[in-house]
């Protein structure tokens, strides 16, 4: 449903050259402002025809339009037009362009609020008057009517369904739903005709109201409530903290309209969160445009009572008391402030590196509000952190007493709002079973360790060589990191070089590849067998390019040449390619920053050499190792795509000696020696070991069905090695103690029933029988006894 | 055959060269040429049998199995267990050492009401039930068979499918050697497996079993 409804498009500016003339960010003589006032009508022609012209990039049709509705000319002398986006005339709710127009130049247009792909059929069956009376039996009005109804027939996007609204109690004063402005309706269609019916309250009885109702135009259901009453805003403030992981700090919180603090800082960011933007604002001052730090309410015992609040309410603007958090049940007091504390004061560091260092406005560049919930709770979120990008949120878990610290340490948070880069740009699919989940996993712990390295001195414009300490974690596993990045497999799970097979590990722990890629590129290799940072596949090491250039040249790669829109295309092979076009770009030797050769790209070449993935600067090209992947987009790959990773994997019958197939390229000896189990199995992974490895190199396969890990190395360079999986079925069908093809006869007894008549027919041993039973039984028949 | 084959021409050679006079000596009898092919003679019978096709040549011999006129089935698959000397080909259509000759119908015949299936031919990548493999001992085992229970059952009296035997030229066999082939196991499907229908029924279920059956070989020999 959701793959239907239409989207804002993404941050779309396009340009249309008008001639020379000031620069748009040049600042105009006053002399000269009249003379750009007087040319503002023509300007805003010039927008509407513009965006008129548009009209088919951005998905929008020829029953649509831009009407010019606000206007003004800025400091610079550029024509700032705002211009709604009508259906046969009628407004779009929520769907406006914004274009700047200057005397020269281009004209900008910001389109990312716009709707496209519109559809909508009939009209509305509702007259604007039962609109009106549907908006007024709700309202209830106790006393006379400020000014009548204003009613306008409108096209209303479903995005903007009404949800969850909140008030203050003025009793406790704890944010609690306003079950008036509460609308929970459901809608079938993208796009419905609606009214948009204004009303405005002021009198003894009602106090001062202005509420806005949208109807639906078919039904009369209230599809959103929004209260228009502006309230003053909130004074930014700096509170002081007392941090478990941090210690004391400063971190930034707003002094509210009830005249408490908040962790609230409206300084960092511009565009509203898309979660918290459900709640109306109530007469604190809050709003969802800000950065902020929430916290989840437990109960004694620690169990999530699945209500969530915002640190507010605080006299003094002093949170926290510094210590591990366990007061379950009293989130809000001091100790919980601390895990609120640690989090905004990570979150403010990382929004100022990413927008000081690397120009980038908020995660998502758009400037767009994210918020911390400390205190997360319940099986998953205890003991982990996670970036949800619906809510553009980080929620962190309290961890466990006498375990896990609360997961509020700096890189821990700065990961995660690198998730909030990773998926608004390449969008790395971050399951196992795909190379890029390493990827992924790998982005943040780096840019972690690069805003740490951005807060551990005074606020700058570039990374600093000081404050990293290539460690995950430390000190939420109490001295154990999640992660290390100089030698990633210390925490013997993770991999410190690439291997075909490594999608197979849990994206976290194939990580450990480009992890120490990166942290070989800004700090270095040693040369020293033995050494942590010493790589056997660069023996003689190499010298580090510093933090800066590191960061620099991998958030470009990342978020202009690497994109994987959620289908898990990327590999650690595209990764250095595009570093290594980075790295020319911005450090070549050339004139233009386009050089053909750099040692800043020979510092990627290596770096990304030293764990295996392509050949070193110079080097010729290097064994290697691949599990067959011969399926080629047969019948299984292509219906299993949903079961990741089958190109790599064969079908084998039980209790029979076969010969997995496996490639060795770029070497003429091509021998391998097998051993059973691999590298990911230290992952926990699913895969068994078992069978036998008989003299000749062939594996007896053991009698049991499921999937069996198996390893080749090559034995003209041990370095170079594959697993692959295996899944072992048994053919035997007919139940005469032989797997042969005759078998195949009970396949098609069962075929396609709705049950199978008997187990033995499938080769999973299910109780149903489909294609993916022929392919199977056909596949490693062929595998297995195959004839040339 | 064979040897007395070879005794008679040894007499008349002798024979010759005595009335010729002037030798005392007996030359040995010329040894057969080396074999560069395969031949084949068709078994008598009408019942199941491997059938030489038309297409074969010397290197390739081409067999056809053949079943009884008039005997409705599904499908049928066999294990062939011949001598190292002959190498089981595999065809290009199928990648297996077996080819489809078009009779079964190795698919899914019509789609099932809602479930998304397709119907023949709108898939070129849909499994089928055809497959093959020599295993150790040089044994070849083949199976084809109708997967959809909706398609009819199909007259064996027809050429159903075809496997190919190879010489192995590095075998250094004469011509008229003998190569022994056997089945070792031979079963079909029949075409009563039960009123169809989409759950299982205890009719079905009761008839879930492949039937034995003996396959007749003719004799093979190098050529």
């Amino acid at each position: 449903m959701h793959g239907t409804l239409p989207r804002p498009l993404t941050a779309l500016v396009f340009a249309l050259a008008l001639g020379a003339g000031l620069s748009a960010a040049q600042p105009v003589p006053v002399s000269a402002r009249a003379y750009h006032v007087a040319q503002q009508p023509r300007r805003v022609t010039l927008a509407q025809g513009q965006l008129m012209s548009l009209r088919p990039s951005l998905g929008i049709s020829d029953r649509e339009a831009f009407v010019p509705v606000h206007a003004f000319t800025n400091a610079e002398g550029e024509a700032v037009v705002r211009l709604d986006h009508t259906f046969d005339g009628h407004r779009v709710v929520g769907s406006q362009a914004i274009a700047k127009v200057p005397l020269g130049g281009t004209i900008q247009t910001l389109t990312h609020h716009l709707q496209s792909n519109l559809r909508l059929a009939g009209e509305p069956t509702l007259s604007a008057e039962k609109a009106t009376a549907i908006a007024l039996r709700h309202l209830d009005p106790k006393g006379v009517m400020k000014d009548a109804p204003r009613v306008e027939r409108v096209v209303f996007p479903s995005q903007f369904l009404g949800g969850v609204a909140t008030i203050v109690d003025p009793e406790t004063g704890r944010t609690v739903v306003d079950r008036k402005l509460t609308v929970l309706p459901k809608l079938a269609e993208p796009f419905v005709w609606a009214y948009e019916v204004k009303t405005r309250l002021q009198n003894e009885q009602d106090g001062l109201k202005q509420l806005t109702y949208y109807i639906d135009g078919r039904s009369g259901k209230i599809l959103r409530v929004n209260d228009a009453i502006e309230r003053q805003a909130v004074t930014p403030a700096t509170g002081t903290g007392k941090g478990y992981y941090n210690g004391a700090v400063s971190i930034p919180t707003s002094l509210m309209l009830d005249g408490t603090y908040a962790m609230y800082d409206p300084t960092r960011g511009t565009l509203p969160n898309p979660n918290l933007q459900w709640f109306t604002p109530d007469e604190s001052g809050w709003s969802a445009t800000g950065l902020q730090a929430w916290y989840e309410q437990n109960d004694a015992e620690g169990n999530n009572t699945w209500m969530s609040y915002l640190f507010q309410g605080n006299t003094e603007n002093s949170w926290g008391d510094g210590l591990p958090f366990t007061a379950y049940g009293s989130e809000g007091g001091a100790n919980g402030q601390t895990s609120g504390v640690d989090a905004m004061y990570a979150m403010t560091a990382t929004w100022d590196f990413y927008k000081n260092v690397l120009g980038l406005d908020g995660v998502d560049g758009k400037g767009t509000t994210i918020y911390a919930q400390v205190g997360m709770t319940g099986s998953w979120y205890r003991n982990n952190a996670a970036w949800d990008s619906w809510a553009m949120g980080l929620f962190l878990g309290t961890g466990t007493p006498g375990g896990y610290g609360s997961f509020t340490e700096f890189d821990v948070v700065a990961h995660e709002m690198t998730h909030g880069v990773t998926s608004t740009t390449a969008k790395f699919v971050n399951a196992a079973g795909y190379e890029e989940a390493g990827l992924n996993e790998a982005t943040s712990d780096f840019f972690a360790q690069m805003a740490k390295a951005y807060a551990s001195a005074e606020p700058g414009t570039t990374v600093p060589e000081t404050g990293t300490d290539w460690r995950i974690g430390f000190k939420v596993g109490n001295g154990t990191p999640v992660r290390w990045m100089d030698k990633p497999s210390k925490d013997q799970r993770s991999a410190d070089s690439w291997y075909d097979g490594l999608n197979y590990l849990d994206g976290h722990f194939s990580a450990g590849v480009l992890n120490r890629a990166l942290y070989f590129l800004a700090h270095g290799a040693s040369s020293t067998p033995g050494a942590d940072d010493y790589s056997p596949y660069l023996p003689h090491g190499m010298k580090g390019i510093g933090n800066d250039k590191a960061a620099r040249i991998w958030f470009k790669t990342v978020t202009e040449r690497l994109y994987s829109g959620g289908v898990g295309q990327v590999t650690f092979l595209d990764a250095r390619e595009q570093a290594i076009q980075v790295a020319l770009q911005l450090y070549g030797e050339s004139a233009g920053g386009y050089g053909m050769d750099s040692e800043t790209s020979h510092a990627v070449e290596n770096a990304f050499a030293a764990v295996n993935v392509g050949r070193a600067y110079g080097e010729g090209p290097r064994t290697q190792v691949r599990f067959a992947d011969w399926r080629d987009h047969d019948w299984i790959s292509r219906n299993h795509s949903s079961d990741i990773g089958y190109e790599h994997k064969q079908f084998l019958p039980i209790g029979e000696t076969v010969r997995p197939r496996i490639t060795v390229l770029n070497n003429p000896n091509t021998a391998v020696t097998w051993t059973l189990g691999g590298p990911s199995l230290y992952n926990g992974g699913s895969a068994n070991k078992g069978g036998v490895i008989n003299a000749d190199g062939s594996w007896t396969t053991p009698f049991n069905l499921g999937w069996y890990a198996i390893t080749a190395t090559s034995q003209a360079d041990p370095r170079q090695f594959a697993e692959g999986r295996c899944f072992l079925v048994n053919l035997d069908t007919d139940g005469d103690n032989e797997q042969d093809a005759v078998d195949l006869g009970c396949i098609a007894f069962s075929w396609y029933l709705t049950n199978g008549l008997n187990p033995a027919h499938s080769m999973f041993n299910a109780p149903w029988v489909d294609d993916s039973d022929v392919a199977t039984f056909v596949d490693a028949m062929k595998a297995t006894w195959w004839v040339k | 055959m064979r040897k007395l084959g070879f005794l008679i021409s040894g007499l008349l050679l002798s024979l010759t060269l005595a009335c010729g006079g002037g030798s005392h000596t007996t030359p040995a009898p010329a040894p057969p040429a080396a074999a560069t092919g395969l031949t084949y003679t068709d078994p008598t019978g009408t019942g199941w049998r491997l059938v030489k096709d038309v297409h074969s040549t010397p290197s390739r011999l081409l067999l056809n199995l053949v079943g009884p006129a008039g005997l409705h089935t599904r499908g049928a698959g066999f294990n062939l267990k011949a001598p190292d000397a002959v190498r089981f080909g595999a065809f290009t259509e199928s990648g297996f050492p077996i080819k489809d000759l078009g009779v079964y119908e190795l698919w899914n015949t019509n789609p099932w009401p809602g479930d998304g299936s397709v119907a023949v031919g709108s898939d070129p990548l849909e499994p089928r039930l055809i497959a093959g493999g020599v295993k150790a001992g040089n044994l070849l085992t083949v199976g084809i068979f109708q997967k959809d229970r909706r398609a009819t059952a199909k007259d064996s009296g027809q050429p159903l499918c075809q496997i190919a035997l190879e010489y192995d030229a590095a075998s250094n066999l004469r011509v008229g050697d003998t190569l022994p082939l056997a089945i070792t196991k031979a079963k079909h499907m029949a075409e009563d497996i039960g009123a169809f229908a989409i759950s299982p029924t205890l009719e079905m279920a009761s008839k879930a079993q492949l039937v034995d059956m003996t396959i007749a070989v003719g004799s093979l020999r190098a050529n």
